[in-house]
């Protein structure tokens, strides 16, 4: 086990609230209000878990499984994602695979507890959702697949080593062309504008957060805490693909991407204050640009 | 330096991919204003061992006219034609980007087919990305209900050929460069002006609204 | 006597833009086409002048070699020198009727005149460049040119027709600059620089070193982009809206020399393609298949006419297609072609003339309207039926002589599918436009008093008649050299003999 890996699954655990405290703090800030503290949502976690959980009698198991399995869906796929120039807990050929199916997992089991509620509007929910990582999911698979076959590795960890050592002309095509790819994907899978707002109060309008309506107290917890994981893995993801170079010097790479990690939720914070929210039929185009993204990364290895 | 060349393919093909994709009339003319730009500095670049005034006199000029000139133009006969915003295509959107997908494929397919004769001097996107903006621009001519989004369309497909000028003929005569600007700049102009015609006596520029003229 | 020629170069490509500008600044509208015309016959004088340099010397070049007449570019000037001064003088005989009934407004005027001259300097380019960059940006001009031509009556389907005009010619034409461009990319390889192999002689000189790929992709995308501005089918679809709505003068000079300025630019690059090793056949096969595509296509959409003018466009559209075809079958065929250049642009010229005049006294283009021509208005009557007989190949006329050639050579060379879909599309023109012509001479119906028509009106009848007749009966020995000349820049044979031909037909 490499301590340096252990530290940044750590690292991860702990700074991953702090991403949805700098977005809301940069949004208030563009809205003119002082906004909440920083650390609400440690807070709001830690207040969640002290609480009882209410359990509707016509759920089951499946409903409790659900913030369960997503929460370690996350945890699992953190261990996967290399950070700051140094590999992954876990890393082996194939591990993209992994990675892409293990968000799979964890929406898998959210939109099953969200049914399994028997609501109309956490179906709606559900159903929205799945449409959205049909489109979601290509778009990763083909960006990932293209900047393995860029660097001829199959793993995550592989993959990004390789690619800090190549030409930086060279490698920019691919990698950026990735890279927007997985920032569209990230915006989807986190729920964010444009494809989601997580502010909104309109059951109608919602994606995400109309599927966790009736979950409570430490699985709402959960759920919180699994979405900022969700969203530090997906972030570490960006960062790799976007800046793939390494200066080699370990605590500085560190800081460098823990750094671009806030500036990534800072830029979602950007866009969340100045667009609006795409029309629920305009989102899918969104997605469809992504994998086209996707697509032309990897035709243009095809070659 | 064909390094960055290709990464200003890369942008192009970019473009061409999004500007099928935007709902917006005035962001379409300023995607391909910006192709125009892109164009001009791929000029630069692409002479940039032996970068002559008369070389970058020209690249300036037809990112001047590209850039600039091209969008005021198409601007001013949206304005005084008042045309709706949206672009009102007739292949709809996913479609259309599954279409340029497929575009870049044959693009891709024909460069390898059509190698050339110098071996391209390390740019093996050149041809392709030319191909694939004329393509585009031919996809959005027939694809487009707009009269503006027709001359787009042409802007875009001009761009290919201009752009696969630069890179597989290099230097023409300024004099044939300078009369291809003029002929395209004084095009879009009669364009704008028909289109302006076509506002006045139809009450729109939707041009499949023009079909009294058959068989 | 070097001088002397580029004086005359530039007079050539200036006079005309000059004399439109000078008569678009005049007061009275009259005074304007008269001007005009005086312009035209001086700029013909040039040309003749021009052609007669040529005949002397064979080929004249000027401006370090940018501007070149050969036979095949003086043939064409020529040509066009003739159809645009009959086809101005029409324009005051058309256009004096419109003032006659309180139309043609002088802002119209001013906008014909300056357009027309401009169309006629840029054809002019076409033909005198010898820089194939040049070439290209004069076709485009005239394009644009001519885009306001056709909607000088604004109106919603003149509107119609200028936008599908400008739209589908540019992009055509801009198919046509990307094989210019690539033609020059073929000639990488070999000791020319881009800057060369833009030059039309160059190309033609180092032709045997051009890479062949390239080239047969760059006379691909040169076949469709000028065969579009051409009308060759299936790119045709602008030219009947266009021919149909502009003013008849317009809809003469589209359909006699703009289209032929348009195919000239295919058959300048067919002898370059026909010296590079490995693309024998593959230009003259290509403009085969356009050409029997565009008869045959032609023939269709005649057949269901209703409209004369867009009748004539389609028989624009047939003859474009025999001259590919001749120009394909090469040899015999090219001269034929090239004669069957001047014999269409005179026929047409003629009867667009004539729809023009009868259009204008019918109120109405469409054929069921126009009954009883013959009585309505004998001269032009006589015209139009005399004209669209020469049209489908009627026996004394000049188009039957070159139609019967073009049938030789293709028997000759061996193309019997050529041979018989060209007669098959010939019989069916033959058959509908007779359908359509008898009844427009002499169909009873309701009558309306003709005019009398003028000394100018019967000049610009009897005229463009004697031509068709007399060509059709006797080919001058000068003009038949002129001819053989310009084939053998195209490829054909240099000193092909027409009496055999001749003898062979009777």
């Amino acid at each position: 086990m490499n301590p340096d890996a252990i530290a940044n699954v750590a690292m991860g655990l702990a700074l991953a609230p702090l991403l949805f405290g700098v977005i809301n703090r940069v949004k208030a800030v563009f809205a003119g209000r002082r906004g909440q503290p920083l650390l609400q949502p440690y807070f709001d976690v830690v207040k969640l878990l002290g609480k009882g959980a209410v359990y509707s009698r016509t759920t089951t198991w499946v409903f409790r499984a659900g913030p369960v399995v997503g929460l370690a869906s996350a945890l699992a796929a953190l261990c996967v994602v290399p950070f700051g120039g140094e590999r992954a807990l876990i890393g082996f050929e194939g591990d993209l695979l992994l990675f892409a199916g293990l968000f799979g997992l964890m929406r898998f089991f959210t939109v099953c507890a969200a049914l399994d509620t028997g609501s109309a509007f956490e179906g709606m929910g559900a159903s929205r959702e799945v449409q959205f990582s049909a489109l979601a999911e290509p778009a990763l698979l083909l960006g990932l697949a293209a900047a393995a076959r860029r660097t001829g590795c199959m793993s995550l960890s592989g993959l990004f080593e390789e690619a800090s050592g190549m030409d930086p002309a060279a490698a920019l095509p691919v990698f950026s062309l990735a890279a927007m790819a997985v920032f569209i994907v990230f915006l989807c899978e986190n729920a964010r504008i444009p494809v989601d707002d997580p502010n909104t109060h309109l059951e109608l309008t919602m994606i995400h957060e109309v599927m966790v309506l009736d979950h409570s107290g430490p699985d709402f917890a959960f759920i919180t805490y699994g979405a900022a994981v969700k969203m530090w893995v997906l972030g570490a993801l960006f960062a790799g693909l976007a800046v793939p170079f390494r200066t080699g010097i370990h605590w500085l790479d560190a800081a460098l991407a823990v750094a671009f990690m806030f500036a990534v939720a800072a830029a979602t914070g950007v866009v969340e204050s100045t667009m609006a929210r795409l029309r629920l039929l305009r989102v899918p185009h969104l997605l469809a640009g992504a994998c086209a993204l996707s697509a032309v990364a990897y035709v243009l290895l095809l070659r | 330096m064909a390094a960055w060349i290709e990464i200003l393919m890369i942008l192009l093909i970019l473009l061409d991919m999004v500007l099928p994709g935007l709902s917006r009339l005035s962001a379409c003319v300023r995607a391909a204003a910006l192709q125009g730009v892109l164009l001009g500095v791929l000029t630069l670049l692409a002479n940039f061992d032996a970068l002559t005034p008369r070389v970058a006199v020209l690249a300036g000029l037809s990112m001047a006219v590209k850039g600039f000139l091209f969008p005021v133009l198409l601007e001013r006969a949206m304005k005084g034609a008042g045309v709706r915003k949206e672009v009102e295509p007739f292949v709809g959107y996913v479609t259309s980007i599954a279409a340029c997908v497929a575009m870049l494929a044959v693009s891709l397919l024909l460069g390898q087919r059509l190698p050339l004769p110098d071996g391209g001097q390390g740019m093996p996107l050149a041809v392709p990305a030319a191909i694939m903006t004329m393509l585009t621009g031919l996809f959005i001519v027939v694809s487009r209900r707009k009269a503006v989004s027709q001359v787009v369309g042409y802007l875009t497909f001009e761009n290919g050929i201009y752009a696969f000028g630069v890179v597989a003929v290099g230097e023409v005569n300024a004099l044939v460069e300078l009369g291809v600007l003029l002929d395209i700049f004084v095009a879009v102009f009669v364009m704008g002006i028909a289109i302006y015609q076509i506002n006045r006596e139809f009450d729109h520029i939707d041009a499949d609204h023009l079909s009294m003229l058959r068989g | 006597m070097k001088m002397e020629i580029e004086v005359l170069f530039w007079t050539l490509l200036l006079l005309p833009a000059a004399g439109g500008a000078v008569s678009a600044s005049l007061g009275n509208r009259r005074l304007m086409l008269g001007v005009l015309i005086a312009s035209v016959a001086a700029w013909s004088a040039a040309v003749a002048a021009a052609c007669a340099r040529v005949g002397e010397l064979g080929s004249v070049e000027a401006a370090s070699s940018w501007l070149r007449l050969d036979a095949l570019s003086a043939w064409h000037l020529a040509v066009m020198a003739l159809i645009c001064l009959l086809s101005t003088c029409y324009a005051r005989v058309y256009f004096g009727e419109e003032m006659d009934r309180g139309g043609f407004p002088a802002r119209q005027a001013r906008q014909f005149c300056l357009l027309w001259g401009g169309t006629l300097s840029a054809m002019t380019l076409v033909l005198v460049s010898n820089n194939l960059g040049i070439m290209w940006v004069g076709v485009e001009s005239t394009t644009l040119l001519t885009a306001f031509l056709i909607c000088l009556h604004l109106s919603k389907p003149s509107i119609e027709a200028t936008w599908k005009y400008i739209l589908i010619c540019s992009v055509g034409v801009g198919f046509a600059f990307m094989g210019t461009l690539l033609m020059a990319v073929s000639a990488k390889g070999t000791a020319l620089s881009p800057e060369e192999a833009l030059l039309w002689t160059r190309l033609w000189e180092g032709a045997a070193k051009l890479d062949p790929v390239w080239a047969k992709a760059g006379f691909i995308f040169l076949a469709v982009g000028y065969g579009t501005k051409a009308g060759l089918a299936p790119m045709h679809n602008w030219l009947p809206d266009a021919h149909s709505q502009a003013p008849a003068p317009v809809s003469a000079i589209f359909s006699g020399f703009m289209l032929n300025a348009a195919l000239y630019c295919v058959m300048r690059h067919v002898p370059v393609l026909e010296a590079v090793p490995g693309c024998e056949g593959f230009a003259t096969g290509l403009l085969r298949g356009f050409g029997i595509l565009s008869i045959l296509v032609a023939a269709v959409f005649i057949v269901f006419q209703h409209d004369l003018k867009r009748l004539l466009a389609y028989h624009s559209v047939e003859h474009m297609g025999i001259i590919a075809l001749g120009l394909g079958l090469g040899g015999l065929g090219t001269f034929a072609a090239l004669f069957h250049t001047v014999n269409h642009s005179v026929c047409k010229t003629l009867s667009f003339f004539a729809a023009g005049r009868l259009g204008q006294m019918y109120g109405t283009h469409d054929m069921a309207g126009m009954r009883g021509a013959m009585k309505v208005s004998p001269l032009w009557g006589a015209g139009i039926f005399g004209s669209i007989l020469a049209l489908i190949g009627v026996a004394p006329f000049a188009l039957f002589m070159s139609e019967f050639l073009l049938l030789k050579a293709a028997i000759d060379s061996g193309s019997a599918v050529s041979a018989v879909l060209f007669l098959a599309g010939g019989a069916v023109v033959f058959m509908a436009a007779l359908g359509h012509a008898i009844p427009l001479a002499w169909g009873g119906g309701e009558q309306r008093a003709g005019r009398r028509a003028g000394v100018l009106e019967a000049v610009l009848v009897v005229l463009p008649m004697a031509i068709l007749l007399g060509l059709g009966i006797w080919m001058p020995d000068m003009l038949e050299a002129a001819i053989s000349q310009a084939a053998g820049v195209v490829g054909g044979v240099r000193a092909f003999g027409l009496a055999g031909a001749q003898g062979g037909a009777r």
